[in-house]
């Protein structure tokens, strides 16, 4: 479907993020001074909306706001619309960030098939 | 009360009266009725010389060329002719039948199953497609979507992201984990 799957599947392997063993990399390589990320509702919260376990994650508070609010103007369907759009961006911006992730392991997994080849390079011109 | 007691008695006396003359009006035991079949309309035994052969096929209104009993391996079908096992669906349907529902003429000879081969029940017409090439077709479609299918199995197909980030430890007691131990930290950063 994509190139990533073609370059997994048939070329380099190695080059390419598995995606069930991410992030293979500490998490401050190449990156110094990263936030750990925010959780604003808490699992009590959560747990009390009975919220499903998928959608308990970093935008938990705007859903729960927006859960909130359409039980509070039921059955009128477009008065929670700010919040809805709320939510959706957070999802959004949950998303470019996993995106930036594969892509992170993916230039990290290229930098160290380099290192490698160099230092094979290395080994082999001194001996 | 009184009536009832002598009519309760009078009964059964009456009843022994007509069984009586019921009786004495009665065929003797084993006859049958003028609308049933003659005993010799009714099969007989295995043919074994060319004349019972030709009497025979003469009782099943067949012709002597076409009469074929079934073998007498002791399953005990006698001289009843042995007919194709063909359903009555696969009989014309534009003919002039004398019944036409069951395609059958007056005094035609029928199939032993013949009450199965009706057509609401067993159809014997033949595929529209030989038979070779449906199944060929059926077993090209079916390998063809099950290899696929382990393929997908094999090499899934996913979007270039990484998996989805969860708190609290990625709901470590959501999730069931014991809240005695402690979790497995993860931290999840910004990017």
């Amino acid at each position: 479907m994509g190139a990533h799957l073609g370059r997994r599947y048939l070329w380099d392997a190695e080059a390419e993020p598995d995606p069930l063993n991410m992030p293979s990399f500490p998490a401050e390589l190449g990156l110094p001074g990263r936030q750990p990320r925010a959780m604003v509702a808490s699992a009590a919260q959560l747990a009390q909306a009975r919220v499903p376990l998928e959608q308990r994650d970093f935008c938990g508070h705007h859903l729960l706001r927006l859960l909130r609010c359409q039980r509070d103007t039921f059955p009128v369907p477009w008065q929670c619309h700010p919040l809805r759009h709320r939510w959706d961006s957070c999802q959004h911006e949950d998303y470019v960030m996993r995106m930036k992730e594969f892509e992170r392991e993916r230039r990290l997994r290229l930098r160290q098939q380099r290192l490698r080849q160099r230092h094979g390079d290395g080994d082999g011109d001194s001996e | 009360m009184a009536a009832g007691a002598l009519r309760g008695v009078l009964w059964p006396r009456a009843a022994a009266g007509l069984r009586a003359a019921r009786a004495a009006l009665a065929a003797p035991a084993g006859a049958r009725a003028a609308s049933e079949m003659s005993q010799d309309m009714m099969p007989g035994p295995y043919p074994r010389t060319p004349e019972e052969r030709a009497a025979a096929a003469k009782k099943y209104n067949m012709r002597v060329e076409d009469y074929q009993p079934y073998p007498d391996d002791g399953l005990g079908y006698g001289d009843y002719p042995m007919l194709p096992d063909k359903s009555q669906y696969e009989r014309d349907p534009w003919y002039q039948w004398d019944q036409p529902d069951m395609r059958h003429n007056w005094g035609e000879p029928m199939h032993w199953d013949f009450d199965m081969y009706i057509r609401n029940r067993v159809d014997t017409s033949p595929t529209v497609v030989p038979w070779h090439t449906m199944s060929k077709h059926f077993l090209l479609f079916l390998s063809i979507m099950l290899i696929m299918f382990g393929l997908g199995e094999i090499y899934p197909s996913y979007r270039p992201v990484g998996p989805k980030q969860y708190p609290f430890n990625d709901l470590y007691l959501e999730k069931g984990g014991d809240p005695n131990k402690k979790p497995p930290t993860v931290i999840h950063y910004e990017i």
